[in-house]
This record gives structure tokens, C-alpha cells and sequence, in this order.
């Protein structure tokens, strides 16, 4: 049966991209007279590499001995409850670089140590708020001053 | 060469760029403390507050962080049995077992001095070896350096446990990334139509994305594999015995020089670094040894070939950064990132355009491993109780520097989502097992690699001249060694594993 193992997910989605990029690749200008090769050369080589060594691997994946086969891949739910907290930090990641230039630096900061400690260290003991509190505290604000103060550089 | 050196030494013996090494020194010491922060990350958080200073003092923080975290690795290898960095896994085999006897602190010493001793025998080979190979590479021509560069990526992949294909990937990803936006030629490449993509990715978010996430995110997937026995009750009460130190240290001479040689060499070879130069320096003492048996129980050889090793490991790395442009590891690619931040370009000409420079380099690493003695004899039982901190909070506070030190790099928002778009395919590379080192050297050697490459080709458009020219065709037949050498390896691993599995059915 055909699965879906992580070096065929890998070679695809790898495969795609150097299509995709391979596509691209039209838009850039031609070379002038005076170049021998123009500027999409080099990308050209890059992608072509790119794709051959993916195609190695995807036929590997059909030729491997049984040591590759991989282990029983978990179901997508499973998946996402065994990795919730990554996919949650990622997600908080990707809240706070949203949130930076619409509440400010400090504001988005606190938000974001608050929630992803709270979200790693659990919210089960009154210990461990006050430690989350202390670290996100302290933390948002001696790397404001440093950098405002001591590197000159304004956070937004 | 005393001129520059003696005009670099004053620069870096300023107070402020003093106190920049011993705060360097002590984040990389820190940082090479707690398991699973690695050498690397310590230097990745550590570069942003480098951007408003001068090279000098942005080089001696750097540096500091360098001889630090190579050192830093011994107190949780000593006191928690747990390698505080790769490169000194070595180090628990003997440090743990003296510390468990009820002798932390000769442990700590005799390690700390073997650490310095490396740093010191290293700084000397650089000094010696950066220039000659300098001067050497001097009449590289640009189908030299085009073919160095891709005997670099092929060896660094090549090493790349078991994965060669995916090591080779990796490079080329790396160099394509540096394809996009505007080119020497003031050509659009990549840029699919949206204007923010114009001016390329920045370098050093893109480096942070890749191997901070995938790392970070790591560390807390083994928090979730294996649930650590949480609340380790640790003995942070340690006295350092001088004179039984000296005594141990007067009968490891050779012992010492063996294993900081090893270390400066295994560092100055690309692809390789602290890991590989600790097991190779424990593997050769034990080899020397008259006593091989006592290795592994507690004895001062073992400690002594593990931590010379690493720390030499910091100045050997740096004789292929500085001498061909080329980075031999991850912590050095970076580093070569900072410098080029700072408008110096690594390679051949820094010795003659920057020797101040340079210097700075050489004499930030000598005090560097002067500071680094004097922190880890004061204050280790404060870095043994540092090192205890939990993966949860390490996380997201090293994240949120992440964030802010892409940030400052150019006051500009789009590079937190460069970092933040690079953590998630770095993220998935690392779950597919692609290797990330070729990733980021390919990054860092990207434009160069172009660069090279077409000046050579506006020379002289046919592609035979790289084979034509005799210097040119041994790299790129070293390059294709590496690459067939590298599949006989993973034959003969494939072969082991098999006959193993074998074995264990039967």
C-alpha cells in the first residue's frame, strides 16, 4: 500500500516548490549581450539539483530495505494532540509578530512570556504563576532598556 | 604581524571591550551549561546586541561567547552527568564518575585547565597557520573558490550521519534561498510579485529560523518523550583543590598537547567541530594510554583529552573562516554572518585589509580564556545552579530574543516573519530529517558561490577551465571523493545495522 512516509512528503512537497520556482524562473530578465549566462542560471542549476536529489529520494522510499520502513505513522488527531503545545507555540509565535507593531513591543512581549510560560510550565500552582510572572516581568523589560538605552535601537 | 597585534591588543584591553568579553564569556558559559542550548544558540542569542557597536567590540562579545561555551559544557557534564553541549559529551564519562567519588571540584579544575591550555595551543595555531594559508589561497582565482565552496558543502553534507542525499538537499536549498530578490546584475529573482521580497531574506534570520526553532522545538519534544526527573537534587557546594589540580595537570603535558592539537585541527576542517573533536582526542588518549582501563571511571586523561580538545576546537575553527571565507561549522557560519553585518568580509584579504582586526580576534580569544578560568573557578556553583533551568521557560524567553534580535537588525517587522517562516520549514526539515548544517552554510556561502562563479564564467565562458586549471579539478575531485567516500560510510553503517538487526532476531 502507498503511504504517505515523511521522505515521500519531503520529495513532493519538494518536488512542487522547484516546479513552482522552476515556473518563476521565466520572469527573470534574459542576459544581455556582453553576459554569457544570464541571472537565472544559477537558480536554474539549483532547482534542477534540487529536484534530482529529490527524486533520488522518492524512489528510494520504494526500493529501501524493510529497516527504512517507517514506524506506524500516528493518525492526524493523535498527531496534533501529541504535539499540541509545539503547534501552540508556533501559533503564539506567530500572534506576537502580529501583535509587535499594533500594541508595541512591550504590551505584545509580556503577552506573549505570560502565555506560552503559562502554556509550557502549567497554570496548576500558585508557584508557578509567580515564577511565569517574575521571568516575563523581568525579561520584557531589562531587554527593553538594554536595547533602547545601552544599543540605541527603538523597539516599536 | 607584532604591530597590528600589539595595536589590536590595546583596542580589546579598553574597559568597555573587557567587560564586553567577560559578559560574553559568562552568556556563553551559562549557555553551554544548559543541557540542550548548545554552543550555537548561545551565539545566535548573543549577535543582535552586537548590531550597534564596532566590529572590535561586536568581535571581542562574540569571541567571549566562543570561549565560553566550548568551556561551558563541563559543569553540567561534571555535576548533572548530563552534556551541557555535544562537545562535551566525552567529558561526562570521566568528569561524572571523579564527581560522584565526592571530587566535583577536581573534576571542575582539572577540566577548566585543560580548557584554557586548548584555547591557548589553538589561538597559536591560528596565529600560525591563518596567515600561511591566507597567503597560500592568495593565487586562488575565482574557479578555485568556486570549487572550494562546493567541496565545503559536499563534505559538510557528506558528514551529515547516514544522509547524504538529504545533506546535498539541504546545501542546495541553502544556496537557493540566497537567490531570491535583487542581483549583482539588478535582476528580480523570486520575488512572486510582492515588493517585500525585492531585497532578498537577511541572512541572519534566516540562519536564527532554521536552527533556532528546529532546536528549541526539539528540546521540548524530548521534555515530552522521556518526562525528566523533575526536581534533581543537585550538590552545587564545590571546592576547588588547587594543588592536587596542579599535580594532576603536571603529569597530563603530553597528554594535553595531543588533544589541543586535535582539537585545533578537527576544528579547522569543515563539517566537523567540538562534537567530532572530543570523541576523537578521548578515543586517541585512551589509544596513548598505559592505563586505557581507567578511562571511563574517572580519570583525570579522560577529562583532560575531552575539554582540551573542544575549547582548541574555537581557535582552529577559525583558520578556514578567516583565511578562505569558508566556515567550517555551525557556530563559526555564524559568526561569519556577524562579520559580514559588520562590513568586513572573511577571506584571504581580511589579513591584509583588517589585520587590526584579526588581531582583535587573536587577542579577544587569549583573554577571553584568562576571563573564562577566573569565572568557572569563582562562580561555577552558580553556573551548576543556572544550568538546572527548566526547557519550559528557556523556550519562549529564548524565542522573544529571537524575535527582538531579528528585529534590530534593520527596525524592520518583515524580518521577525522571515525568522518566524524559516522556524516552521526549518521545523519541518528537521521532522523529515534533513540535515540543517548544509542548510546554513549553504546560506552563508550562497552569493559568494554565484558571485565566484560567474566572475569566472565572464573570464572565461567555457566551464572546462575548472578542470583545465590544476588547483580547481583537485577540489572538485576532493568534492566528489567526499561524496563517494560518503556512500561507502553509509553502506558500511546500513551494512552493521542490518547484520545487527539480524542478530537480534536470531
Amino acid at each position: 500500500m502507498l503511504t504517505l512516509t515523511k521522505d515521500r512528503a519531503l520529495a513532493l512537497a519538494m518536488l512542487l516548490i522547484t516546479g513552482i520556482m522552476l515556473v518563476e524562473t521565466r520572469n527573470i530578465p534574459e542576459p544581455t549581450s556582453w553576459q554569457p549566462y544570464g541571472s537565472a542560471l544559477f537558480p536554474r542549476i539549483l532547482l534542477a539539483v534540487v529536484a534530482l536529489l529529490s527524486l533520488l529520494i522518492l524512489v528510494r522510499t520504494f526500493f529501501g530495505s524493510p529497516n527504512h520502513s517507517p514506524a506506524p505513522r500516528h493518525a492526524w488527531r493523535e498527531w496534533i494532540i501529541q504535539n499540541r503545545s509545539i503547534l501552540a507555540l508556533f501559533g503564539a509565535f506567530g500572534l506576537y509578530a502580529a501583535l509587535l507593531p499594533i500594541i508595541g513591543y512591550i504590551a505584545a512581549t509580556l503577552t506573549f512570556l505570560l502565555a506560552s510560560l503559562a502554556l509550557l510550565m502549567g497554570v496548576d500552582t500558585k508557584r508557578k504563576w509567580l515564577i511565569n510572572l517574575a521571568v516575563s516581568v523581568t525579561l520584557t523589560f531589562s531587554v527593553y532598556v538594554i536595547f533602547r538605552f545601552g544599543l540605541n535601537v527603538w523597539l516599536p | 604581524m607584532a604591530d597590528f597585534f600589539l595595536q589590536a591588543l590595546s583596542l580589546v584591553s579598553s574597559p568597555s571591550v573587557l567587560l564586553l568579553i567577560l559578559i560574553g564569556v559568562l552568556f556563553g558559559i551559562v549557555g553551554g551549561s544548559i543541557p540542550g542550548f548548545t554552543v550555537t544558540m548561545a551565539i545566535l542569542v548573543v549577535f543582535p546586541f552586537t548590531f550597534a557597536m564596532d566590529p572590535v567590540s561586536g568581535v571581542a562579545l562574540m569571541v567571549g561567547v566562543f570561549v565560553g561555551g566550548y568551556s561551558g559544557g563541563i559543569v553540567s557534564g561534571v555535576m548533572l552527568g548530563i552534556p551541557g553541549t555535544p562537545s562535551s559529551i566525552t567529558t561526562v564519562y570521566d568528569g561524572y564518575p571523579m564527581a560522584q567519588r565526592g571530587e566535583p571540584g577536581r573534576a571542575l579544575g582539572i577540566g577548566v585547565a585543560a580548557s584554557f591550555i586548548g584555547t591557548l595551543i589553538s589561538v597559536a595555531v591560528l596565529v600560525y597557520f591563518g596567515p600561511l594559508i591566507a597567503h597560500f589561497s592568495m593565487q586562488f582565482r575565482p574557479w578555485e573558490i568556486t570549487a572550494l565552496i562546493l567541496f565545503a558543502l559536499t563534505l559538510v553534507a557528506g558528514l551529515s550521519q547516514g544522509a547524504l542525499l538529504k545533506g546535498l538537499l539541504a546545501a542546495a536549498l541553502g544556496l537557493l534561498i540566497t537567490t531570491v530578490g535583487y542581483d549583482r546584475n539588478s535582476n528580480l529573482r523570486f520575488d512572486f510579485g510582492f515588493p517585500f521580497l525585492d531585497a532578498g531574506f537577511e541572512m541572519l534570520p534566516v540562519m536564527i529560523g532554521i536552527f533556532a526553532f528546529s532546536q528549541l522545538m526539539g528540546n521540548l519534544e524530548d521534555l515530552r518523550d522521556e518526562s525528566r526527573v523533575a526536581g534533581q537534587k543537585v550538590d552545587t557546594n564545590v571546592s576547588i583543590p588547587y594543588r592536587r589540580i596542579a599535580q594532576d595537570m603536571a603529569g597530563q603535558k603530553v597528554n594535553t598537547l595531543r588533544s589541543s592539537l586535535i582539537g585545533s585541527l578537527v576544528g579547522a576542517l569543515p563539517g566537523t567541530g567540538g562534537t567530532v573533536a572530543n570523541f576523537v582526542s578521548y578515543d586517541q588518549a585512551k589509544k596513548f594510554s598505559r592505563h586505557p582501563e581507567r578511562f571511563g571511571t574517572g580519570t583525570p586523561d579522560g577529562i583532560v583529552a575531552s575539554e582540551a580538545s573542544n575549547s582548541a576546537v574555537a581557535g582552529g575553527a577559525f583558520v578556514p573562516t578567516l583565511a578562505l571565507g569558508i566556515p567550517g561549522d555551525l557556530p563559526m557560519a555564524i559568526m561569519m554572518g556577524v562579520l559580514i553585518l559588520h562590513g568586513i568580509t572573511p577571506g584571504p584579504l581580511m589579513f591584509e585589509q583588517n589585520p587590526v582586526l584579526v588581531g582583535a580576534i587573536y587577542a579577544s580569544l587569549l583573554i577571553g580564556a584568562v576571563i573564562m578560568v577566573l569565572c568557572q573557578l569563582f562562580l561555577v556553583r552558580w553556573f551548576a545552579k543556572i544550568s538546572l533551568i527548566p526547557q519550559q521557560i528557556l523556550v519562549p524567553v529564548v524565542l522573544m530574543l529571537c524575535a527582538i534580535g531579528s528585529y534590530a537588525l534593520n527596525n524592520n517587522l518583515f524580518d521577525v516573519w522571515v525568522l518566524f517562516g524559516f522556524g516552521v520549514v526549518g521545523y519541518l526539515l528537521w521532522k523529515a530529517r534533513v540535515p540543517l548544517t548544509p542548510l546554513i552554510l549553504g546560506v552563508v556561502l550562497g552569493n559568494n558561490l554565484e558571485r565566484q562563479l560567474f566572475r569566472a564564467l565572464e573570464l572565461d565562458s567555457s566551464w572546462l577551465t575548472f578542470l583545465t586549471r590544476p588547483l580547481s579539478a583537485l577540489f572538485l575531485a576532493l568534492a566528489l571523493a567526499s561524496v563517494i567516500f560518503s556512500l561507502y560510510q553509509n553502506r558500511k553503517i546500513e551494512r552493521h545495522r542490518r547484520e545487527a538487526a539480524a542478530s537480534h532476531d536470531a
